[in-house]
C-alpha cells in the first residue's frame, strides 16, 4: 500500500512540461546512439552523463534512464537494417531480424522490435517495482562479511556468463578490474597505493573516464578497422504493431520479459546476455522453431523483450546494493552518486521515493520510445546513412569533454585513452569488458569489507563461511567457478544428455545421429 | 567427441593468432600479478601507528596479485599445450595489415588530439582540426581527381567548423559544462 502511494507520488512528482520534454529528447537520442553501430548504451549514458552534470538531480537521472531505454531499442534498427547490432545487446536479435528484411519485413520487423522492446521493458519494471523493496529488505542483513563475497560472487558470475565460452578470460577481466580499484588512496587508513608518486593517481581512477575509454575509444577502433556494411532495404514502410501478434506471442514476451530482467539482476550481467538466453528460451519451447534464425518473428519478438527487460532488472541491484546488473547500469550507478543519491541497502528508509521515480521514469521512456519508434522510423534511417569516417571523430569529440568535464583535470583524459586502447586490445584478445567495469566498482567494497570483517573476527576465517548468506554466497560462487572447469563442464553436459534423454528419446537421437 | 579427442591429445599444427597472443598475454599478466604482490609486500604496514594487522593496506591487493598469478598461469598452461609457445611459427589469424594500418591511425590522430593539442592550443581550434583531419585522412583515395577531392576535403572542412560550433554551444551555453 505504501508502495502505491510512493508511485502515485512519483507520477505527480513527474507530471511536469519539462519532464514531457526531457523525455522526448533523451529518448530519441538514446535511439539514435543505440542505432549507430559503434555507439554503445553504455558509451551513451557516459557522454550525456556530462550533459547533465548541472541538471537538477531528479532530470538528470530521468534523462539517463530513458537514454539508457531508447539505446537499448535503437541498437534494433540496425541489427534489422544492417545485420549489425546497433549495440551488443541486439545481437540475437540480427538472427531472425535481418532474415526478415531480406523478405521485404523489415517494417513488421521493426513493429515487432518495437512491441517486444515495449513490453519487456514493462515486464522489468513490473518486477523492479515488486523485488527491489524486497532485496533492499535482504540487503540490510549483509554485513561486511556479506558484502565480501557478493564482491567475489559478482565477479565471478559475470567473469562466467560474459564469455560463456572461455570463463578464464572473464575471470582475467574480473580481476584486473578489481586490481585497477586499487589504485591511489586507500579507504581506511588514507594509504596512497600503485601511485608511483604520482599525485593525479592518489585520486583513484574514475569509473567514467575508465569506461568512456573502454566503451568509447575502443569501439571507436574497432568500428574503423570493420568492413562496410551494406543497408539491406532503404525502404521502411511505417507498419504499426498488431495487437494480435503480442496476444499471439504473450507467453514468449512473458518469459522472456522474466528471463530478461533475472539476467539483469545478476551482476555485470547485461542485456546481451539476456537477450541470447531468452532466444534459446523461446527456440526450446516455440512451435516454429524450423523458423528461428530464417526470419520468425518469435524469435525477433523474444531477443528485443528479453534485452529490454534487462535494463529495469539491471537497476534493481544498483539500487539495493550499489552493485550494477549492467555495462551501462555502472554508469547509472555512478551517475547518481554524481547526483547525491546513496544507493545501497538502505535506500528503502532513507529515499524510498528514488525506487518508484525509477519505475516511472521506466514507465515514461517506455511510452516515448513507441511513439518515436513507431512516428520517426524515416527521419531515424537517414542517420544510419551518416559514414563511419565522419561520424567517429564527432564521437571521440564527445569522449575527450566526458571524462575532463566532471573533474577538469587533463589527467583524466589520458585515463580514457589509457583504458580505450587497454580496452581494444582485451576485447581483440577475446577478453570482455562488463567483468572489467564490474572489478572496478567492486573493488572499493572487496577491500573493506574483507578488512573490516578480518578486524571483527581477529583474523579468524570461520564466520566467512558459517553465517547463514554467507554460506549461500560462498556455495553459488564455488559453483559457478565448477561450471566454468572444462572438465566439470563435460561431465554435467553428458550426465543432462542422460537425463534428456530419458525425457525425449526421439529428440536426442535426432541430434546424435 | 572425436575431434575434442584430438584438440586435447595432439598438438594442432599452426597455433592460432590468439593462442599465440593468449601465450604472450599470459606471461604479462603474471608479471603483473608478481609485480602487484611484491609491491603490496612492500606496502607500508604501518605498525607505528598501531593498526590492526588484518587492516593493513598491501593485504586485498597482494591477495588480488596471487589469482592474477594463479590465473594467468592456468592460461599459460592451456595455450602452451596449444601451441601458443611457439610465436614465430607460421599462423592463421591476427587483423591483418591494413587493419594494423588503421589502428595506427586512429591512435595517431586521437592521441594527437587528446594529449598534443588539448590543452595546448586554443580547443575550438584543436577540435576543428581534429575533425578535418580525421575525416581527410580516413576518406583519403588514392588517385582521385582533384575536383571530387577539394569537393571532400570542403565538405570535411565544413562539418569539422559545425562539429566544433554545436560542441561549443551545446555543452558551454547551454549546459554550462566547462570544456577542455
Amino acid at each position: 500500500m505504501e508502495g502505491l502511494t510512493h508511485l502515485a507520488a512519483a507520477f505527480v512528482h513527474f507530471a511536469t512540461v519539462e519532464t514531457l520534454a526531457n523525455v522526448v529528447w533523451a529518448t530519441a537520442i538514446g535511439i539514435i546512439i543505440g542505432m549507430l553501430p559503434g555507439l554503445t548504451a553504455t558509451m551513451g549514458i557516459a557522454l550525456v552523463t556530462t550533459l547533465t552534470y548541472t541538471t537538477a538531480h531528479d532530470q538528470a537521472i530521468l534523462i539517463l534512464v530513458c537514454v539508457y531505454n531508447g539505446a537499448i531499442y535503437g541498437g534494433s534498427r540496425s541489427a534489422i537494417l544492417l545485420n549489425i547490432p546497433g549495440t551488443p545487446a541486439n545481437a540475437a536479435t540480427t538472427l531472425d531480424g535481418f532474415p526478415l528484411a531480406r523478405q521485404g519485413r523489415a517494417g513488421e520487423a521493426m513493429a515487432i522490435a518495437t512491441s517486444g522492446s515495449a513490453l519487456g521493458t514493462l515486464v522489468g519494471v513490473l518486477f523492479m517495482a515488486i523485488v527491489a523493496p524486497a532485496l533492499a529488505d535482504v540487503a540490510l542483513s549483509f554485513g561486511s562479511f556479506e558484502f565480501f563475497w557478493l564482491a567475489i560472487f559478482g565477479v565471478v558470475i559475470a567473469g562466467q556468463m560474459t564469455s560463456f565460452d572461455d570463463p578464464l578470460k572473464g575471470w582475467i577481466a574480473g580481476f584486473i578490474g578489481l586490481l585497477v580499484a586499487m589504485i591511489g588512496q586507500e579507504g581506511i587508513h588514507a594509504e596512497p597505493r600503485f601511485t608511483f608518486g604520482i599525485l593525479d593517481l592518489e585520486g583513484g581512477i574514475g569509473l567514467i573516464p575508465a569506461l568512456v575509454g573502454a566503451f568509447g575509444l575502443s569501439e571507436i577502433i574497432g568500428v574503423m578497422i570493420q568492413k562496410r556494411a551494406e543497408m539491406a532495404s532503404t525502404k521502411a514502410q511505417v507498419v504499426l504493431p498488431r495487437l494480435i501478434d503480442m496476444w499471439r506471442y504473450r507467453a514468449t514476451i512473458l518469459r522472456s520479459g522474466v528471463i530478461g530482467t533475472f539476467v539483469g539482476i545478476i551482476p555485470g550481467v547485461g542485456e546481451d546476455i539476456a537477450s541470447w538466453i531468452s532466444y534459446a528460451a523461446a527456440r526450446r519451447r516455440s512451435r516454429e522453431r524450423h523458423l528461428f534464425g530464417k526470419g520468425s518473428t518469435e524469435g525477433l519478438m523474444a531477443a528485443e523483450t528479453g534485452n529490454n527487460a534487462c535494463a529495469p532488472g539491471a537497476i534493481i541491484p544498483v539500487l539495493t546494493l550499489a552493485i550494477p546488473g549492467s555495462a551501462p547500469a555502472a554508469v547509472l550507478l555512478a551517475a547518481l552518486f554524481i547526483h547525491g543519491v546513496r544507493p545501497g541497502p538502505m535506500i528503502m528508509i532513507e529515499a524510498p521515493h528514488v525506487v518508484f521515480q525509477m519505475v516511472v521514469m521506466f514507465v515514461l521512456s517506455t511510452i516515448a520510445m513507441a511513439a518515436i519508434g513507431i512516428a520517426a522510423i524515416k527521419p531515424m534511417l537517414m542517420i544510419l546513412k551518416v559514414s563511419r569516417e565522419r561520424l567517429m571523430p564527432a564521437v571521440f569529440v564527445l569522449c575527450v569533454i566526458g571524462p575532463y568535464a566532471l573533474t577538469n583535470r587533463l589527467f583524466d583524459i589520458w585515463v580514457m585513452l589509457f583504458f580505450g586502447v587497454l580496452g581494444f586490445v582485451m576485447r581483440e584478445l577475446k577478453y570482455p569488458m562488463a567483468p572489467l567495469v564490474l572489478g572496478i566498482i567492486l573493488g572499493d567494497i572487496l577491500d573493506k569489507s574483507l578488512r573490516r570483517s578480518l578486524t571483527l573476527t581477529d583474523g579468524d576465517l570461520l564466520p566467512f563461511f558459517t553465517r547463514p548468506i554467507s554460506m549461500i554466497l560462498v556455495a553459488v560462487t564455488l559453483l559457478t567457478i565448477l561450471a566454468g572447469v572444462p572438465p566439470v563442464r563435460r561431465a554435467a553436459s553428458a550426465l543432462w544428455a542422460r537425463v534428456d534423454w530419458r525425457k525425449r528419446p526421439e529428440e536426442t537421437g535426432a541430434r546424435m545421429s | 567427441m572425436a575431434a575434442l579427442h584430438a584438440n586435447v591429445v595432439s598438438l594442432p599444427m599452426k597455433p592460432t593468432g590468439l593462442v599465440k597472443a593468449d601465450f604472450v598475454s599470459a606471461l604479462v599478466l603474471v608479471a603483473l600479478g608478481v609485480g602487484t604482490m611484491v609491491e603490496s609486500w612492500n606496502m607500508p604496514r604501518l605498525e607505528e601507528r598501531g593498526v590492526q594487522p588484518y587492516t593493513v593496506p598491501g593485504l586485498v591487493p597482494g591477495l588480488l596479485g596471487a589469482i592474477l598469478v594463479i590465473l594467468g598461469l592456468v592460461l599459460l598452461v592451456r595455450s602452451s599445450r596449444a601451441g601458443g609457445w611457439r610465436l614465430f611459427a607460421e599462423g592463421d589469424g591476427g587483423i591483418g595489415a591494413d587493419a594494423v594500418r588503421r589502428v595506427a591511425l586512429v591512435l595517431v590522430l586521437t592521441f594527437g588530439y587528446a594529449i598534443g593539442l588539448i590543452g595546448n592550443t586554443p580547443y575550438e581550434l584543436a577540435t576543428g582540426v581534429f575533425v578535418f583531419a580525421f575525416i581527410a585522412v580516413f576518406e583519403w583515395q588514392k588517385g582521385e581527381a582533384l575536383a571530387p577531392r577539394a569537393r571532400r576535403l570542403a565538405s570535411a572542412a565544413f562539418q569539422a567548423i559545425l562539429v566544433t560550433l554545436v560542441v561549443t554551444v551545446v555543452f558551454e551555453r547551454i549546459f554550462l559544462v566547462r570544456l577542455p
